[in-house]
């Protein structure tokens, strides 16, 4: 434990002279505790960067305000750690490993350093199977793998975190294993809710409420930029426990990962690396691969994570939405036209795909019901432009098929969703693969051509469809 | 940003659509004013003539003639539907295909056997695609259908209708009224005395014909010529009504695409400007950087 003391305050990063030859090493924790005008001023930072000349240059995870140049540092001489184990289960706990849902200490046996090595090759586990959620357009055309990874991508207001609580209340429910949720500088409000609606829960049919399984970490929109950087890893390491030392399956959920890169963005520039495109950290890479490396299911245990992802302004092209794509089996897009048709989950048919949409993982029935789906709704899109210059009447009979078609299936990937109850007035439905490849297949063959499209939206398997529009005749 | 090309792209295809569209607006027009004027002339013509093969049909009861007799009992008929040879006119061919599909239905309600004829590649296609066997087809009808051919088609009908091969002739196409209202029909042309409903209220009274030479051959003469002015008539109408809704069709998709091209360019214009935008940034960006 050596001391130094703060030079410079640059916004959320500051930097600390140290003697030259106690440095402490890159990502150790440093500590600054002081009484200013008997404002309690305490923050931990990590050393990101050596200057030169006994300087270090540290983000800080907590707020700067109130510090000032010459206030005594203490090196920790480690990186930072979060309590570990089964005693997290049903808190609630900040990038520090703090708890904050006031219900007293946590009496943990172990605290794991945030900054770990990803698995080995040779341990990962090479199994892809497919983890059904009774979400009728995910089963059919994205399915989860189990062990995977799955991003929800869309921009502001397309129902990402509904998806993402719609999943967690079906999973985790019905889920045996341990949840852990990092919440990544979304709002503060959300996280409250979801902690308050995970206590209600029940899982299954047990007494047990769903908090019981879970732990929370969160660093929200509230907080600078240092603990948005480093809440996501906190909550990985714990996720990673449950995975190393009890080989059970893992649910991991992330809400927000672009927060994390915008995060890094923020501090980026006050670290002094120049900016790269569209403004992003050089390190954008680097930064994503590190932690989604460690969201992996080795031979140990699994953990499946679902993560959702911003796209600002809509725009898929967009360097972070971009380069997280690329680590994740399953890809869900969530695309505004969808969601102005009042179509829910907005989920886009086309854009979104999966590893494991492939006759040797689910079989060539479902393969070939969803290439039919994506067919129709393909030719529809490719349609759309002569529609809206000439016209319906001007298709040929056979496209005016694909047309009348497509809108019902368009219309059929809406469902209701369970969360969603209070404000849809509509039960949630689950629905069971079999059922859906069996209704998209039938719905192919024209065996509902005659029912109106209206009776499509927000119900489960076919034959909902079909009551709903019984009951909508017996109403007219 | 990435999608500026196919923005571009797919701006291209628009206008040149609506180059199309444009242009078969204006032939559409200058048609249609011929059309008009065939229709106008012809429509005179043949509203006196069945008017007084209305009355004499009625006021007459000592003469007859065979195209005025309704059957009794209605087993044969001919179906015989006018569709356009081309698309791109809105609407067109699918209400006149409309018609005829009820109108089969009916048909085959009554267990009235029925012979189709259709004219015009869109209604041979459609009536092909929904498996109704067409017995007869035509595809010479043009913008401006020729008296003579239809006179032989007439002919035709007269005589399967007088040797009783059949017991009714419906006629399924657009009239024209007026050149802001068409509608398609279904139409009874046999026998004649099933139609002109509205000239029967106006000839009420009973008008007092005399006749010379003979009613009868009167009768044989302006009968058949009432039919095949009729038919005439609704090959006219339904050149007519073609030209007007490719008009109308072909304005709407002309403005549907300037619209699209509009959006489409506006797009365009602030995909290129925001990049220009962030490739700003990034440029003073790193220069305040590495300054």
């Amino acid at each position: 434990m050596t001391a130094g003391k703060v030079s410079q305050v640059i916004g959320s990063t500051f930097d600390a002279r140290f003697p030259e030859e106690h440095l402490p090493d890159i990502y150790n924790a440093v500590l600054i505790e002081a009484d200013v005008k008997g404002n309690k001023v305490k923050v931990t930072g990590e050393v990101q960067q050596h200057l030169g000349g006994g300087r270090v240059r540290c983000v800080a995870l907590g707020n700067t305000d109130g510090m000032r140049r010459g206030m005594d540092v203490i090196d920790t001489g480690k990186p930072l750690s979060v309590p570990v184990g089964k005693a997290t289960l049903g808190r609630v706990f900040n990038v520090l490993g703090e708890v904050i849902d006031g219900r007293g200490p946590v009496a943990y046996d172990e605290r794991w350093p945030i900054h770990r090595r990803p698995p080995l090759m040779e341990d990962l586990s090479p199994k892809a199977e497919v983890f059904e959620t009774g979400i009728k357009v995910i089963d059919l055309l994205t399915p989860f793998v189990r062990g995977g990874k799955a991003g929800l991508f869309g921009g502001a207001g397309l129902g990402k975190t509904v998806i993402l609580t719609e999943l967690i209340a079906r999973i985790a429910s019905a889920h045996g294993g341990y949840s852990v949720f990092a919440g990544v500088g979304e709002r503060t409000r959300e996280g409250n809710d979801l902690w308050l609606e995970m206590q209600e829960t029940k899982i299954g049919t047990t007494d047990r409420s769903v908090i019981e399984q879970t732990c929370m970490v969160f660093g929200q929109m509230n907080e600078p930029p240092g603990a948005r950087l480093r809440v996501a890893l906190s909550a990985l390491t714990m996720a990673e426990w449950f995975r190393d030392a009890t080989g059970a399956d893992t649910l991991l959920f992330v809400d927000n990962i672009f927060r994390f890169s915008q995060a890094g963005s923020e501090t980026s520039a006050l670290l002094g690396r120049m900016p790269s495109a569209v403004g992003y950290q050089p390190t954008l890479g680097t930064e994503l691969g590190e932690l989604q490396e460690r969201i992996t299911s080795t031979k140990n245990g699994a953990i499946t994570s679902v993560q959702a992802v911003y796209v600002p302004a809509d725009d898929a092209t967009d360097p972070a939405p971009a380069t997280a794509f690329a680590h994740l089996d399953a890809f869900i897009y969530l695309e505004r036209r969808i969601s102005e048709k009042g179509i829910y989950p907005a989920i886009d048919p086309l854009a979104s795909s999966s590893r494991l949409l492939d006759p040797q993982y689910v079989g060539q029935r479902h393969y070939n019901a969803a290439r039919r789906v994506q067919q129709t709704l393909q030719r529809y899109r490719e349609l759309q432009d002569i529609i809206a210059i000439l016209g319906v009447d001007e298709l040929s009979e056979d496209d005016k098929m694909v047309v009348h078609r497509a809108r019902r299936i368009e219309r059929f990937l809406s469902q209701p969703f369970l969360v969603a109850e209070v404000f849809t007035g509509k039960a949630g439905k689950i629905t069971p693969l079999a059922d859906t490849i069996r209704s998209f297949e039938e719905i192919c063959d024209g065996k509902w051509d005659h029912l109106p499209e209206s009776a499509f939206m927000y119900v489960g398997a076919i034959e909902e469809a079909e009551e709903q529009y019984k009951k909508m005749q017996a109403g007219a | 940003m990435a999608n500026r090309r196919l923005l571009v792209k797919r701006l291209k295809a628009v206008r040149n659509i609506r180059k199309i569209t444009r242009t078969m607006e204006l032939i559409a027009t200058s048609l249609f004013k011929k059309a008009m004027d065939r229709a106008t002339e012809a429509a005179e013509y043949t509203r006196k003539i069945s008017e007084i093969v209305g009355d004499l049909g009625r006021a007459n009861l000592k003469f007859s003639h065979p195209l005025l007799e309704r059957r009794a009992e209605e087993k044969r008929s001919i179906l015989l539907v006018l569709t356009a040879n081309r698309g791109l006119c809105g609407g067109y061919n699918a209400s006149v295909l409309r018609q005829s599909l009820i109108h089969i239905r009916s048909l085959k309600e009554k267990a009235i056997e029925f012979q189709l004829e259709v004219s015009g590649k869109r209604g041979i296609k459609f009536l092909n695609y929904q498996k109704v066997p067409i017995h007869t087809q035509y595809t010479t009808f043009e913008d401006q259908p020729s008296f003579a051919a239809v006179e032989t088609l007439a002919n035709r009908f007269v005589d399967d209708f007088i040797a009783g091969r059949i017991d009714r002739l419906d006629v399924a196409y657009t009239r024209f009224v007026t050149s802001s209202k068409q509608f398609a029909v279904v139409e009874t042309l046999l026998p004649i005395g099933s139609l002109e409903g509205g000239i029967e209220t106006k000839s009420e009274a009973g008008i007092d014909y005399e006749f010379l030479p003979s009613a009868q051959e009167i009768l044989t003469e302006i009968v058949p010529a009432a039919f095949r002015a009729k038919l005439f008539k609704c090959f006219l109408d339904a050149a007519v009504s073609e030209q007007i809704a490719r008009m109308v069709a072909m304005k709407g998709a002309t403005e549907n695409a300037d619209e699209m091209a509009g959006s489409l360019k506006q797009q365009y214009n602030r995909a290129r400007q925001a990049g220009i935008t962030s490739e700003l940034a990034e440029i003073i960006g790193g220069a305040a950087a590495l300054g």
